[in-house]
């Protein structure tokens, strides 16, 4: 079917008749999504204006919506500070994968277990799960930072890694949800082929699942990547931090009424969000192409 | 079922043995981090302050002359950015890892106040330190009950920066620290050109206002303790604030404001051309250096009597600091001229050490591209009030900031907001005993 | 469990045999069943004793003292929570605010995000571009979205300018004390990406032979929608009606950076439960008090959760029963 589709975007006129008109593109369809993208993107037209404008527009808080200035080298600027900002991508990099990788690995097995697998206690674990995310995180955060300093993690990646390994609720519920949609007549006639419960996990579900274990890997790496709060919590030597507190440096002053140079914090900005622009460009193909439409098609 | 309960019992012993452990550590949250070191002058030190990127620059500067000068003494500084800089050492002292050295402002008390900051005047001595004389008037500040827990490091007065051009087309001199209310209110009126043109800016901000205060003779807070925001002198004088944006239009209102776009402060508003006078800090020179504006500075002007408010912060040593000595020699030594000049020789901000504030590295910084009178710091320095750092700080500007609202849109007067204010700090202001 | 369910098992075992031993084998199948469910969860439940568990275990202690974070915690029994409810405006203030933000930023968000996912899920050009496009808001940094944000709301800034055009005038929005939780909706809902991605991936699961057959029926586009398109969503749907839920009760950020300042609407309009109670720890040191704030938050939520679930039977279509 994937094919199929394919097929129908690149020939529309020819697979027309094919296509449910529910698929079907009207001009009212692209009118709708040019207006919404387009309102959607007036803020992000206004961080490159910004990051576009001198020294004395920031000063004055002067900016207009459409670029009127160009300084394209204040995308050089930033990296001509004595902050290591190389560096700081490569941290990025290396926490953001494994952060990743550790959700990928556990949330599906988990989530799979909570759907499909019967055992007493259950429900009411699964109500603990979905229960963690009900406490602000603040308020664990002073205990968390004494536990993992307790178990010398200060000061190294680990309290930013290890606990992915273990999933959280948000993806547990989410993968729950995504096999909840699926018949469990295809387990069920792998059982009887002689598949156990893992072999169930790991020959149907994880491939069927890949779109919801992709969909948890954007997130993972958004979120991880654009987190500050909990590297500055625990970590210590500059020379470990990632990308995203590297940015609060730019923004941040030495007087409280001190107005943040504006330019340089929308060009870090935006060379922050880059390589997740890119990422999910790229990755897309992955959540929405793959032919996943459940039951008969994706089990043979 | 049983498997359940089971679980949850075993579940339960482990998290309560979990949640005594910690409340145990944090009652005791003394085992530091700090790296072992003799108690005889030398070791490592953890050091933290706020800023940005140009703040790193300056700091690890004068730490490099320190451990050129002493060799035994390393300083690891760690840069945090300002607005989570409260919350990082929170949590490093919660857990029991505080910083040996620290920056600390306005809220120094919340520290000083819960014991976590050690008293500095014998150590102070002990170090060759005399406060009075590095510092002047600003010299305890940094205080609590009659002990300084911290030694002033870069501390620059409200200063008035004016917009020649339009004094000139008004046919007005530049403004002095002479200048009483009247001359002051009938200056902006004079240079105010309605919806175009404001006299000034930025009368609500604490800092301005208070500066008032003082002037008028009022306190916020008693030599007791005690708060007294709605006296008859708080109250005339945040009146006469609040009557230069709601009655003579001379400061534009909050609608105003946003207009002229984001989070634009009196500080942009002036770059951008629109206000006459504008007082703020030492900052706004750097910025104002690149604009196309013909601006001066002078010193804020003194109603009643002198009195203006300071910017600035201090470094402390924390309770906790395994190597107060080295500590407190490197503290010496940051806040001696030597160490001092770099803070105005890098542009972040005004040296402490008055006799820094009186050389020509201050005077005449080589950064500085047009002839600026810089010793309107020097001059106002005298005039600093002693403002209340008591330990409830944010507390208290909190409930300033909330109850003051409807104030400055005009729909309140200032005896009735400051009643109300006045209340609230009652049941928040602890008086230290 | 449907009777289905519990068939299905015993059907696929389909050993011919006595009564007895079918249900002892079924019983000892159960138990093994049992067995995998705690071993594939044990990662969870492993990071939850290690990582959460004691935290929280810890903060609900600390909810009954007057911890300020440095010195050591005095018992204070339930004085937290009865100064909360009887004597603090503020928590019912922020309680309020945070009601009605959630109240319709999550719905709202819900429709907008279900809507545009039915959009991009139609065959159209350059659809990897709209993609990204409506992805993309979830993507930028706080401060550059604040900032913007700020700058899009002024008084006379492009979104006044646009409500200008279809010949309304616009509020003050920020400044405005009833204008300033529709600004932050409104900051929520630019951000609506991050649940069209999940409604989206699972739209794309939905057999097309089920639109097929709708179209020799004759049935509409708007009816396919709403008879195949939404009832296979459901699981997906109620996971972000959960999850919003969550979400929008505990949001922080936003209203902390757009509403903070003198120059701000007045602070009871915006004021909302997690930047009450950060104040209360971070700024005021009451650290004990936040712990009691975020408990009586945390029973709110768990509230209308349950009451999401609840429902849930009525409207979410599972291909099996999960309960």
């Amino acid at each position: 079917m994937a094919v199929l589709t394919d097929v129908a975007v690149d020939r529309p006129t020819a697979k027309e008749t094919r296509t449910p008109r529910a698929f079907r593109a009207t001009p009212f369809t692209y009118a709708t999504l040019m207006i919404v993208s387009a309102v959607l993107s007036v803020p992000l037209v206004l961080v490159v204006s910004i990051a576009l404008s001198s020294d004395q527009t920031v000063n004055a808080n002067a900016f207009s919506i459409i670029p009127r200035e160009f300084h394209w080298e204040n995308f050089t600027r930033v990296f001509d500070t004595s902050l290591p900002m190389g560096r700081f991508l490569l941290n990025s990099v290396i926490i953001s994968l494994f952060a990743v990788a550790g959700q990928m690995l556990s949330s599906g097995l988990i989530g799979y277990a909570f759907a499909r697998l019967r055992a007493p206690g259950k429900n009411a674990l699964f109500m603990v799960v979905i229960a963690t995310m009900m406490i602000p995180t603040q308020i664990t955060m002073i205990p968390q930072f004494i536990l993992f300093k307790e178990l010398g993690w200060i000061n190294t990646f680990l309290p930013l890694i290890i606990p992915n390994f273990f999933s959280n609720g948000f993806n547990v519920f989410l993968v729950r949800q995504f096999v909840s949609r699926l018949p469990k007549e295809i387990d069920e006639a792998a059982m009887i082929d002689g598949l156990g419960f893992f072999g169930v996990y790991r020959r149907i579900m994880l491939p069927m699942l890949m779109p919801a274990l992709i969909a948890i890997g954007i997130f993972t790496l958004t979120y991880t990547w654009g987190d500050f709060m909990g590297p500055l919590i625990y970590l210590n030597d500059e020379s470990k931090m990632p990308l995203a507190l590297g940015i609060q440096y730019i923004s941040s002053t030495s007087a409280a009424m001190q107005a943040p140079p504006w330019n340089l914090v929308m060009v870090g900005s935006i060379l922050l969000t880059l390589p997740m622009i890119i990422v999910y460009y790229l990755g897309q193909r992955y959540l929405y192409e793959m032919d996943i439409s459940g039951g008969s098609a994706g089990v043979k | 079922m049983t498997i359940d309960r089971a679980r949850v019992t075993r579940r339960g012993f482990l998290g309560l043995g979990a949640a005594a452990g910690i409340i145990t550590l944090t009652a005791c949250g003394s085992d530091s981090d700090g790296d072992s070191g003799s108690s005889s002058g030398g070791g490592k030190l953890v050091m933290t302050v706020w800023g940005g990127e140009p703040d790193k620059t300056a700091y690890q500067k004068r730490i490099d002359l320190l451990v050129k000068k002493y060799p035994d003494i390393s300083i690891t500084l760690q840069l945090i950015p300002s607005e989570t800089y409260e919350q990082k050492v929170q949590t490093m002292i919660a857990g029991g890892s505080g910083p040996d050295i620290m920056q600390v402002a306005e809220n120094v008390n919340v520290y000083s106040s819960k014991n976590q900051l050690s008293p500095l005047d014998d150590l102070a001595k002990g170090a060759g330190i005399d406060l009075e004389q590095r510092f002047g008037p600003i010299g305890s500040l940094y205080s609590y009950k009659d002990k300084v827990y911290a030694v002033p490091d870069r501390s620059g007065a409200m200063i008035t920066y004016y917009n020649k051009t339009m004094f000139s087309a008004a046919n007005l001199e530049a403004p002095t620290a002479e200048w009483t209310w009247e001359q002051t209110l009938a200056a902006f009126k004079a240079l105010t050109i309605p919806g175009k043109q404001w006299g000034y800016a930025g009368a609500e901000w604490w800092a301005a206002w208070w500066g008032f205060v003082y002037q008028n003779g009022g306190k916020i807070i008693d030599d007791s303790g005690k708060p007294v925001a709605n006296s008859d002198q708080v109250v005339e004088a945040l009146q006469w604030a609040g009557d230069l944006v709601n009655k003579h239009g001379v400061v534009p209102t909050k609608k105003q404001y946003a207009d002229f776009g984001a989070d634009v402060n009196g500080d942009a508003a002036f770059a951008q051309g629109k206000i006459a006078v504008s007082t703020t800090g030492f900052w706004a020179i750097s910025g104002l250096l690149k604009s196309n504006i013909d601006w001066g500075i002078a010193p804020f002007w003194r109603g009643k009597q002198q009195a203006v408010t300071a910017f600035g912060s201090g470094l402390a040593i924390s309770r906790t600091s395994k190597n107060p000595n080295a500590a407190i020699k490197a503290i010496e030594f940051l806040s001696a001229p030597d160490a001092q000049k770099v803070i105005i020789e890098t542009g972040q901000d005004v040296p402490a050490n008055i006799e820094v504030q009186k050389s020509d590295a201050f005077l005449k910084p080589t950064w500085m591209t047009k002839p600026v009178d810089m010793d309107v710091f020097g001059e106002s320095s005298a005039f600093v009030y002693r403002a209340p750092f008591i330990p409830e700080w944010n507390e208290m500007q909190k409930a300033f900031e909330n109850g003051l609202a409807n104030f400055w849109l005009g729909k309140e007067d200032a005896r009735t907001a400051l009643n109300a204010v006045q209340k609230r700090l009652e049941t928040i202001v602890k008086p230290a005993g | 469990m449907t009777n289905l369910a519990e068939a299905a098992p015993a059907r696929a075992g389909a050993a011919p045999g006595s009564a007895p031993t079918r249900l002892a084998g079924l019983r000892s199948r159960r138990r093994k069943e049992a067995l995998w469910f705690y071993l594939f969860a044990s990662p969870w439940i492993v990071g939850f004793l290690v990582f959460l568990f004691g935290p929280m275990v810890a903060s609900i202690y600390l909810s009954l003292t007057d911890w300020d974070s440095f010195t050591t915690p005095n018992f204070v029994g339930l004085d937290n929570y009865r100064q909360l409810l009887t004597e603090d405006p503020v928590f019912w203030t922020a309680l309020k605010n945070t009601i009605y933000y959630s109240a319709i930023s999550v719905p709202l968000g819900l429709l907008i995000g279900l809507w545009l996912a039915n959009l991009l899920n139609k065959q159209v050009r350059a659809r990897k571009l709209f993609r990204t496009l409506i992805y993309l808001p979830t993507l930028v940094p706080l401060v550059a979205a604040a900032m913007v944000f700020k700058m899009v709301l002024m008084p006379s800034g492009p979104l006044n300018d646009l409500l200008g055009l279809a010949g309304i005038p616009g509020p003050t929005w920020l400044l405005d004390p009833t204008w300033v939780k529709p600004s932050l909706i409104l900051l929520s809902i630019w951000g609506v990406g991050s649940a069209t991605v999940l409604l989206l991936a699972a739209m794309k699961g939905i057999p097309k032979e089920l639109y097929e057959a709708a179209e020799v029926d004759g049935a509409s586009p708007m009816r396919q929608f709403w008879s195949i398109t939404v009832p296979q969503l459901t699981p997906i749907i109620f996971f972000n009606l959960v999850m919003g839920i969550i979400g929008a009760f505990q949001v922080f950020s936003q209203v902390y950076v757009l509403t903070r300042g003198a120059t701000q609407a007045p602070e009871e309009a915006s004021v909302m439960m997690v930047p009450f109670l950060f104040d209360q720890a971070f700024a005021f040191y009451h650290m004990g008090y936040a712990s009691a704030i975020s408990w009586l938050l945390f029973l709110v939520i768990l509230g209308f959760t349950l009451i999401a679930f609840r429902t849930a039977r009525k409207w979410v279509f599972y291909e099996t029963e999960v309960k």
